[in-house]
């Protein structure tokens, strides 16, 4: 008797289960078709900042949460690559979103352009196509996960593309190196901030620096002649290094012949 | 009794396979309800069908073989056998919860490990169930 109660129980129970198991699945696309319909999701233009080296961008986001279900666990990621190489990862995550409520929030992605460029020097001075992946990813009712990847592709535009650095020449009663440094600002961010000129012999001694400031629009075109002066002509060789370098990255070395 | 009429084993055992197509083709309808339901919807995973297809195929045959062997201690044993092919076989068609599905430039992943692991305890729960029944129906069976 015990056993045969013992057996039904445990039937009733898994037929619970099943009901659970096999009705989650389907309530939950459900709840999802009408949290997609209607203007239950929205966002805003992305805005582009640029400031202490820091690449920032914000969106403003809405989610009406019309379905059954609370939302969790809702993350943003995008990834930036250039040949397989990771060069920027951003995330950010947003609050839990309960069902039947709305939640404003706002994405802020940041990205130290530093790092990007120590980890792809050429991405300075010349333009590129980035490959891009876009990870949205959240849990409905607390069970069920959804990621949804987006590949993409980009362009990378230099911010000191085409930089040039041409011997003007060397006046040797002031000691003074000339020459003319150009570069197209090709980024979709302001360059500012200081541009570091360095003189080195051919033993890699420093002979002369100076810096140069720089606020040069998106877009536009950098063209000026660079003097640096030279305290001590002593260790001035034949072969003389010219090193740019722009917080703390070297971005150009070439080589200049005195006659 | 005559010699042409059949022995009442075997018709007992041609009213059995004949019960057990019948149970089968029942179950067999309700697996084609169930695959003309999420075929639209589920289409786009791949290898739906050869998952549907073999899962359909296994319960099926042991609706038959269960049916068949109604009245023994098989019928608990076969009970038994296809609760672990459904754990076995839901996890690996599933990749251990898991699916991926691919559009051009898009990929959407659905993650469902939880569910997974409740189905795997309702399995467990069934043998568990099947295990109790075999016991009742050993304690009640003539001992030779």
């Amino acid at each position: 008797m015990v056993l045969r109660l013992t057996v039904r129980a445990i039937g009733w129970i898994i037929i619970f289960l099943w009901i659970i198991t096999l009705t989650l699945p389907v309530s939950v696309v459900f709840s999802l078709m009408r949290l997609a319909e209607g203007n239950n999701l929205g966002f805003q233009e992305p805005t582009f900042t640029f400031s202490n080296g820091n690449v920032s961008i914000s969106m403003a986001i809405y989610v009406n949460n019309t379905g059954f279900y609370d939302i969790s666990e809702a993350n943003v990621m995008i990834r930036l690559s250039k040949a397989d190489k990771t060069i920027a990862t951003m995330s950010e995550s947003l609050p839990n979103i309960p069902a039947g409520q709305r939640v404003d929030a706002n994405l802020s992605f940041n990205a130290s352009l530093n790092e990007v460029f120590q980890k792809d020097h050429t991405l300075l001075i010349d333009d590129a196509d980035l490959d891009g992946c876009a990870v949205l990813h959240f849990r409905v009712a607390y069970a069920i996960a959804f990621n949804i990847v987006n590949n993409f592709s980009t362009h990378w535009g230099a911010p000191f593309h085409n930089l040039t650095c041409k011997p003007l020449g060397y006046n040797d009663s002031a000691h003074t190196f000339s020459f003319f440094v150009s570069f197209n600002n090709h980024a979709f961010f302001p360059i500012s901030g200081s541009l570091t000129v360095e003189l080195y012999n051919s033993e890699n001694a420093k002979i002369g620096e100076t810096l140069l400031d720089l606020d040069v629009p998106s877009g536009e075109v950098f063209e000026k002649t660079v003097d640096v002066v030279v305290v001590d002509p002593s260790p001035i060789t034949d072969k003389v290094f010219i090193r740019l370098s722009f917080a703390k990255l070297n971005i150009l070395e070439t080589e200049w012949n005195l006659p | 009794m005559s010699e042409l009429e059949p022995k009442p084993d075997r018709r007992k055992f041609g009213f059995r396979v004949v019960r057990a197509f019948l149970i089968t083709a029942a179950y067999a309808v309700f697996w084609l309800i169930i695959w003309s339901l999420t075929s639209m919807l589920l289409a786009r995973f791949p290898q739906y069908q050869t998952f549907f297809s073999v899962l359909a195929g296994g319960l099926l045959f042991f609706a038959f073989a269960i049916a068949l062997a109604e009245g023994t201690i098989y019928k608990y044993i076969l009970k038994i056998i296809r609760a672990f092919f459904l754990m076995a076989y839901l996890t690996y068609a599933t990749n251990g919860g898991v699916l991926t599905i691919s559009f051009e430039n898009l990929a959407l992943t659905v993650e469902f490990v939880p569910l997974l692991a409740l189905m795997i305890v309702i399995n467990l729960l069934e043998v568990a169930r099947v295990l109790l029944q075999a016991i009742e129906f050993a304690a009640q069976s003539p001992k030779d």
